[in-house]
């Protein structure tokens, strides 16, 4: 119970200095906006239009410049993002590390600030996470405690940033730590609260909607939100897909990973010469594309498709940032698109024109981050409207669902499936998965020579108690197993002079060095006895050790039982 | 008939009590301020006072705003005045160009109970050069018998002609024009500036103000209430100050709309070059007192630059309202209002006023 307690208080101390980092994040970028003229209001306080042309083709490639040098800092040579704090969770095995975390976040402030077009949510919830889990370090706290507090200081980044506090709250559950045990709920909930609270008192931002008048949409309409969430959830996997494309093409590129960012940000600069609505952020674009008649329809689609493209652009290539921000904006241009169809095809200025915006927004984002039930949250607690949140949750029905079957539950799952982590059976199999199987590997065995006569075969596995030999030659190569029933059967059959070489051999499966203990599992549904043989192919099928049925099973009882514990335990 | 003989009145006083800049007593301070009822307000609460306390006159000079006499007096060395109650806006220009002392935030004195100017101040009521005492408020007013059975409850009711049908008079510049028409599609207030620095939030403000069917535009603060006390117009925008004084002495039946109030704040700055610098700094610390700052806004409802003042005005001298609720930073008014952007004003005025000329024209 006390221990209990002191993780509720950890949490609560996590989710203050979370909050407080994150709200220094945010001021930095916003600082870093109006010094480099990317902000809207700093651009129009310059006089001269040629100073204007040159910051905007300068800031964002110069910007680039130095978010590839500080990736050089990080060992994998790029940034960290919420994927590698899944995986780290999922896996219960990744402490995440600081430096890359550090860098990751100064780099992302870099990125933001110079008017990448990425998003801020995915570098606060890095940060969040990298700090309760330095923190864990610190403290020298187990795995599941870990998993809790990396959960904290991503609760407390979004409550903070959004001023959302329950959709932190869920968000930590439903993305990073995928189960709902009350022993990670409260310590969550503390961080997120704290969180709230620090925001309210520090951060003055107008919400990200308002609802205008209190129109409700007729029932008809609703039908046009499901069709929202059906044509979103394509519109989410294209923008999925190009990122990630991108990023396999500048894999091609004959530019040094350092300098692509750099390469990126010139042509976003070039791109934003004509259109500067891609640059940054996008809270501008965001609200004016909730104001019906601020675009015409043939703006809102080249400002929706020169956005994903200018997305792709700066993830693919290596800026750092989050997928959110860019695609609430994608979403809501999307949205805003249907209800000026919408509202063409009626015949009549739109009152709902901001539902479908929203409707838009949460078919776009709840698939890329994998939350249908956070993106609501946010959609309730930003504006307080049931009604909003109604027309979202229809969106969201068929958005979510039809992204997972075509795509991947998000874009986290897809890049840590390209990675080798498929989460897309549950945390379960990824976790065996992950558990190499050489961990339980051993020597304790009758090796025998094939030159072995039976007679003294038999002798030796009685004598080390074991019903199996293991053939190896001399120079280490392995052969095949016997057992001590057929040993004793050639000895009946024979006189017991026989080398056991010479005897029919039975060919079992074999693991190699990097088996993982979910293929363990599956050999040992076809084989039967008393441990399975581990020989290195790539050297010449050169005999390791064996594994035992017993420990393999041991094993798997035991994963099964932490993860049991740290889903289903109360406290 | 009263108020143009009331008129008449203030400004014979004006002229018996303002000086002409050349012969001003040497030991007297000169201070420029804005002349009319402010100004009245002024000698009664500061200037009196002050001389009294100080053994120093303070001898008032008429000022309209803008920076081009001071450009030119600090430039010849010869600067007639101690004191200038300038705009904020002016005041960070004027501050920029050299042409201003610069104060300490710690000359204002600390509230009765302790607490120190600067946490007793509103934010960003001391500058390097200015600290604001006032803080006044561009509103919209309207008539109280134009819209039987309804009123005007939110700044976006001044473009629904549906509901509130009728003319409107309007100041005949970008700002706050800008500010309302943005705010009416319900942006929030944080965000309007960043907004209408994109050509999209300039063009969407405008479209509201066309769809204005009859727009009076005015130029002088008094044109204003006038239209909407002879019944002219049903609705205006004016300086709360302006309509209470129109609200109060001819009893013409304006009530003000406090959303969308645009705030800015009046200050005190010593033009560099001052006869008397000392003597200035004493008076503007003796005339930022809480107990000054809220007897003053018992004379003219505009709002204390101390928090500690605003929880001490009390009623009208003469009148015996109360006070508190005329003021703009009454916390029941200021829940819509606007922090006008004085540094982006600063900055874009000539291009904003060139871009609404534009529009006016192909109005």
């Amino acid at each position: 119970m006390l221990r209990f307690l002191g993780l509720v208080m950890l949490g609560a101390i996590i989710g203050a200095v979370a909050a407080l980092l994150a709200v220094g994040f945010v001021a930095v970028v916003l600082w870093l906006n109006d010094l480099l003229l990317i902000s809207p209001r700093s651009r129009m306080m310059v006089e001269s239009p040629g100073v204007l042309v040159v910051a905007t083709l300068a800031v964002p490639a110069l910007g680039g410049l130095v978010v590839g040098l500080l990736h050089r800092g990080i060992p994998e040579q790029r940034p960290h993002t919420p994927a590698d704090v899944i995986a780290a969770v999922q896996t219960r095995r990744g402490r995440l590390p600081a430096r890359a975390g550090g860098l990751s976040a100064v780099s992302a402030m870099v990125s933001l600030g110079a008017g990448a077009s990425v998003g801020q949510y995915g570098p606060l919830v890095h940060l969040g996470a990298t700090l309760g889990s330095q923190v864990a370090r610190l403290l020298r706290l187990g795995r599941s405690n870990d998993n809790v507090t990396i959960a904290c200081g991503v609760a407390a980044a979004i409550a903070t940033a959004f001023n959302a506090p329950l959709a932190g709250i869920l968000f930590a559950h439903e993305v990073v730590l995928r189960h709902y045990a009350l022993r990670a709920f409260a310590p969550v909930a503390a961080a997120a609260l704290v969180g709230h609270v620090i925001a309210t008192g520090v951060l003055e931002r107008g919400a990200l909607f308002h609802v205008a008048d209190p129109a409700l949409p007729a029932p008809w309409e609703f039908a046009v939100f499901l069709a929202i969430g059906g044509v979103g959830a394509l519109l989410a996997g294209a923008y999925l897909h190009a990122i990630l494309g991108v990023g396999r093409l500048s894999q091609a590129l004959p530019v040094a990973p350092a300098l692509r960012p750099a390469l990126a940000g010139a042509l976003l600069g070039l791109a934003a010469l004509w259109v500067p609505d891609i640059l940054g952020i996008g809270q501008e674009t965001l609200r004016f594309a909730t104001i019906f008649g601020a675009y015409g329809s043939g703006e809102l689609v080249v400002v929706l498709l020169l956005k994903l493209a200018a997305t792709a652009l700066c993830l693919g290539m290596g800026f750092s940032g989050g997928v959110f921000s860019p695609a609430l904006v994608i979403g809501t241009l999307f949205g805003a698109l249907c209800g000026s169809l919408v509202s063409e095809l009626t015949g009549a200025p739109l009152e709902t024109f901001v539902f479908y915006a929203v409707c838009g927004m949460v078919a776009v984002t709840a698939p890329v981050i994998g939350a249908p039930l956070t993106s609501l949250l946010i959609v309730f607690e930003l504006t307080g409207s049931y009604a909003l949140t109604t027309a979202a949750l229809a969106s969201v029905t068929l958005a979510s669902p039809i992204a997972a079957q075509l795509f991947g539950r998000s874009l986290f799952d897809i890049q840590l499936r390209q990675r080798g982590l498929d989460l897309s059976a549950g945390r379960g199999r990824a976790l065996l998965r992950n558990s190499p199987v050489c961990d339980h590997l051993t020597r304790d065995c009758v090796a025998l020579d094939p030159v072995t006569r039976v007679a003294e075969a038999i002798g030796r596995l009685s004598q080390a108690d074991h019903g199996e030999g293991h053939l190896v030659d001399r120079r280490g190569r392995y052969l095949g197993c016997v057992t001590l029933a057929e040993l004793e059967a050639a000895r009946e059959g024979g006189d017991g002079r026989e080398a056991v070489g010479r005897l029919p051999l039975r060919q079992r499966p074999t693991l190699s060095p990097d088996a993982s203990l979910w293929e363990a599992m599956q050999l040992l549904q076809e084989v039967t006895g008393e441990a399975i043989a581990v020989v290195d192919n790539a050297d010449g099928e050169r005999f390791l050790g064996v594994v035992y049925e017993a420990s393999i099973t041991r094993a798997y009882l035991r994963r099964s039982d932490e993860m049991r514990r740290e889903e289903h335990e109360n406290g | 008939m009263r108020t143009a003989d009331l008129r008449g009145l203030v400004i014979g006083c004006l002229l018996l009590t303002t000086p002409a800049l050349g012969d001003s007593d040497p030991a007297a301070l000169t201070v420029l301020s804005w002349g009319g009822a402010y100004e009245r307000a002024q000698r009664t609460v500061l200037f009196e006072p002050f001389a009294e306390a100080s053994g120093m006159a303070v001898e008032a000079a008429r000022y309209d705003g803008g920076l081009a006499a001071l450009r030119e007096a600090v430039a010849s060395g010869e600067v007639p005045w101690d004191l200038i109650d300038m705009t904020r806006s002016e005041a960070m220009a004027a501050c920029d160009e050299g042409l201003l002392e610069t104060l300490s935030p710690t000359l204002p004195a600390p509230a009765p109970d302790g607490t120190p100017a600067a946490q007793d101040f509103l934010p960003g009521a001391l500058g390097r050069c200015a600290i604001t005492h006032t803080v006044f408020a561009t509103v919209v007013a309207y008539r109280r018998d134009a819209f039987p059975g309804r009123r005007p409850t939110r700044i976006a009711d001044l473009f629904d002609q549906q509901r509130f049908p009728g003319p409107r008079a309007l100041q005949r510049t970008p700002g706050a024009n800008l500010e309302w028409g943005l705010l009416s599609y319900r942006v929030p207030r944080e965000e309007l500036y960043e907004l209408l620095s994109t050509q999209r939030g300039l063009r969407l403000a405008l479209e509201r103000l066309d769809g204005l069917d009859e727009i009076r535009w005015w130029t002088g603060g008094e044109e204003s209430p006038r239209l909407l006390a002879d019944g002219e117009v049903v609705m205006a925008s004016g300086y709360n100050g302006r309509f209470f004084d129109a609200m109060l002495r001819d009893e013409a039946p304006i009530e003000i709309l406090w959303d969308g109030q645009l705030q800015e704040h009046e200050t005190w700055v010593i033009p560099r070059g001052s006869r008397h610098p000392d003597a200035a700094r004493d008076f503007i610390r003796f005339a930022t007192t809480t107990e000054r700052l809220a007897e003053f806004a018992r004379h003219i409802p505009y709002g204390p630059a101390r928090r500690s003042a605003s929880l001490q005005v009390t009623t009208h001298p003469e009148t015996g309202i109360d006070m508190r609720l005329h003021i703009p930073t009454h916390p029941l008014n200021a829940e819509g209002a606007i922090f006008k952007d004085e540094a982006w004003y600063a900055r874009t005025r000539e291009r904003i006023a060139a871009y609404f000329e534009d529009w006016l024209e192909s109005r």
